[in-house]
């Protein structure tokens, strides 16, 4: 399929993480804060219409409308090419190699499938669509986008909505931070005023611990061999919301029970046994509590698992739910796709027709307004005989004059309609 | 026209109870939009129905089993209402509007014809009476319900098993909260309907109402429910020994609800 915008041709240009390393995005990438000046320094480019910027940590896209719609792919990308050059200071050499070009009902696909999280490294992950939303906004302010640009994101918006909502592509989580939280969402509900003990220190416990504090969590206790260290992790994530408090390591067993959910890095052998941990959970009243066991080897005995009210995740538990869940996304990205692929389909025809439909419109009110001159000279012509019409004869010859003219106009409106634009477009 | 609001609630809980499958067991949130209102319709023409059926025939009070039937599938159509509202979950439907929908059938298509003109139904005691007995047992079934759905989700867990964020099933500290409230709103409902009933009974039958097997089954279930509360809240039992607790309850609910059939004075007769 092949369409072309109503005076102009819809062209994308730019790289991703599947075409470009790290060093290209990153020296290709558009902070946010220079992303008006750049979005309006691309609008201003040599034959240009619209445009918009949408960068991102993994991927910088071009999306233009130009004002060519015979222009050729290599025109249009030198002057894509061209921009990033002064704008960026970049060699276009550098790029061009990871460079891809798309072109109107492939754009339109790619936009739609970007804006639904298909094109992203996590596939369903939610931010994409808020950036595209932002360079959309960005765009909009600088007036780099009007009639064409404007409708496709907007459609593209609505695109995405549909794909989160028929399909459950972003409904778990894939990453182990995420799918720790997710856990205790599913045995807490909300995290307000639960308790977070951190035991031992380490990159990914703080990770899960941020993550959890993210999703509510209100308050820190952390219990470390070095109680300094215990402390400057404590003062590290203390904010005006989050009270934080360390134990000592010597007492952590009679401390415990005041946490919900228990993140474990010490390495240190099984700090939680079944013993201790039965006590634990009779100390809270069989009130449920979740450990979140990162060390290797592990601190909590896996038969602690057992006890009602005890549910204990190592990281091979959360690495196999994390993998599970992707297994999931892409079955559900499937479906996903297939709603991408009728939708662009159904833009795309949209847009073919809009030439036509435009073109229909003309001959219409162009036949219309010969059938009233002709009309009214009859008129004049039998009013200057003296033979006026009757109100009847006039109802009748004006039935006649409009049926004749839809039946002359109709083998032109189908032509039209069945007519390609763009070849219409070469034989004009 | 009672029946005609009768039909129109079973046909309301039968769309409700259908809409609610694919938006609690596959996340489908659309249906959710059907089912809500659904269940709002069928709570709304049951209560019209009942207060039509009850003022017209039994001046206000449930006579046969069909009627008190009824009456609790409007309690436990409400109760889904209140619950999909307060902790935003349809799960509770799966099970809830499926018996409303039973419980409300038979009374709208084989209604009752059981007329009685006895002095003591137009007081509005028995009625009270009935209406609290039947409000525990429905807040005793939900207490049940929830506790499956923890034991449910409870599993699911401990087997590490992925599953999408959006589970059908509540959060284990919601569903627990559900079967220890509702417990907590059945005790004063039984105690206050139990009451009600000993009075207008040493009223009207003197004190051999007390050695009936119905009202001595009655004492021994209240005791049991106080019992089952006193555990839950003094030792947290949760999981499996809390559905047995509230199974075993359930039970001696069923064998009152049974002991009607047996009891000589617990009938809508003059003595």
């Amino acid at each position: 399929m092949s369409e072309q915008t109503k005076s102009g041709s819809l062209l994308l240009v730019g790289v991703n993480h599947t075409t470009a390393p790290l060093e290209v995005r990153e020296r290709l990438a558009i902070p946010v804060a220079r992303l008006a000046d750049a979005t309006r320094s691309l609008a201003g480019q040599p034959g240009i219409r619209e445009a918009l910027i949408l960068s991102t940590c993994n991927r910088v896209e071009l999306l233009t409308v130009t004002e060519s719609p015979d222009s050729t792919d290599g025109a249009e990308a030198a002057t894509a090419l061209s921009f990033l050059e002064n704008f960026l200071n970049i060699p276009t050499a550098a790029v061009t190699p990871h460079l891809y070009t798309l072109r109107e009902h492939e754009a339109i696909r790619h936009l739609f499938r970007v804006a639904s999280s298909l094109d992203s490294m996590v596939v369903g992950e939610p931010q994409i669509l808020g950036q595209v939303k932002e360079s959309w906004n960005i765009a909009r302010e600088v007036g780099a986008i009007s009639s064409t640009l404007d409708p496709l994101l907007q459609r593209a918006f609505a695109v995405a909505k549909r794909v989160r909502t028929e399909t459950q592509i972003g409904s778990s989580s894939v990453s182990i931070a995420s799918v720790a939280a997710e856990l205790a969402r599913k045995i807490f509900g909300s995290l307000a005023s639960k308790t977070i003990l951190l035991v031992g220190a380490g990159k990914m416990s703080d990770l899960a611990a941020r993550h959890l504090i993210q999703q509510g969590a209100t308050t820190l206790l952390v219990s470390n061999r070095t109680e300094a260290r215990a402390e400057k992790i404590a003062d590290a994530l203390r904010t005006p919301t989050i009270t934080t408090g360390v134990i000592p390591f010597a007492q952590l067993h009679e401390q415990t029970h005041r946490a919900d959910i228990i993140i474990t890095s010490t390495g240190a052998g099984q700090i939680f046994s079944l013993d201790n941990s039965r006590a634990l959970v009779h100390r809270r009243k069989n009130r449920p509590v979740f450990f979140i066991d990162i060390a290797v080897p592990r601190d909590v005995n896996p038969a602690v698992n057992k006890l009602e009210g005890c549910f204990v995740y190592d990281i091979d538990d959360l690495q196999q739910v994390a993998q599970d869940n992707r297994t999931l996304r892409s079955r559900e990205a499937e479906t996903a796709e297939s709603i991408v692929q009728i939708e662009a389909d159904r833009y795309g025809e949209r847009l073919a027709q809009a030439p036509a439909t435009e073109a229909i419109k003309q001959l219409q009110s162009s036949a219309e307004a010969t059938r009233e001159a002709e009309l009214a000279r009859t008129a004049q012509r039998l009013a200057n005989l003296n033979a006026p019409l009757t109100p009847e004869q006039q109802t009748a010859i004006e039935h006649l004059t409009r049926s004749l003219t839809n039946k002359l106009l109709h083998p032109q409106i189908m032509a039209l309609r069945g007519t390609d634009p763009k070849r219409r477009g070469e034989d004009d | 026209m009672t029946l005609l609001w009768l039909r129109v609630a079973v046909l309301l809980y039968g769309i409700a109870a259908l809409a609610v499958l694919p938006a609690a067991l596959y996340n489908r949130p659309r249906w959710r939009h059907l089912a809500m209102p659904a269940a709002l319709g069928a709570v709304f023409f049951h209560f019209v129905a009942l207060a039509e059926m009850l003022n017209a025939a039994h001046h206000a009070l449930p006579v046969d089993t069909h009627e008190t039937l009824s009456m609790l599938g409007l309690l436990l159509g409400a109760a889904f209402l209140v619950l999909a509202v307060r902790y935003r979950t349809v799960s509770f439907g799966i099970f809830l509007l499926p018996v409303a929908a039973l419980l409300t059938v038979v009374p709208a298509f084989r209604p009752g014809a059981e007329l009685l003109d006895y002095p003591l139904l137009h007081t509005g005691w028995l009625f009270l009476h009935v209406a609290l007995l039947l409000a525990a047992y429905a807040a005793l079934l939900i207490s049940l319900i929830a506790s499956v759905l923890y034991l449910v989700q409870e599993r699911r867990l401990k087997q590490k098993r992925a599953t999408p964020a959006r589970t059908w099933l509540p959060p284990l500290e919601t569903t627990d909260q559900i079967a220890l409230k509702s417990l907590l709103f059945g005790l004063p409902c039984m105690t206050a309907g139990l009451l009600i009933g000993s009075v207008v009974a040493l009223e009207t039958i003197g004190p051999r109402f007390f050695a009936d097997p119905k009202v001595l089954l009655s004492l021994a279930m209240w005791l049991v429910y106080i019992a089952m509360i006193f555990i839950r809240r003094h030792s947290g039992l949760r999981g499996r020994r809390a559905i047995y607790l509230s199974g075993f309850v359930f039970l001696i609910v069923l064998a009152v609800w049974a002991a009607n059939q047996l009891s000589v004075v617990h009938r809508f007769r003059a003595p």
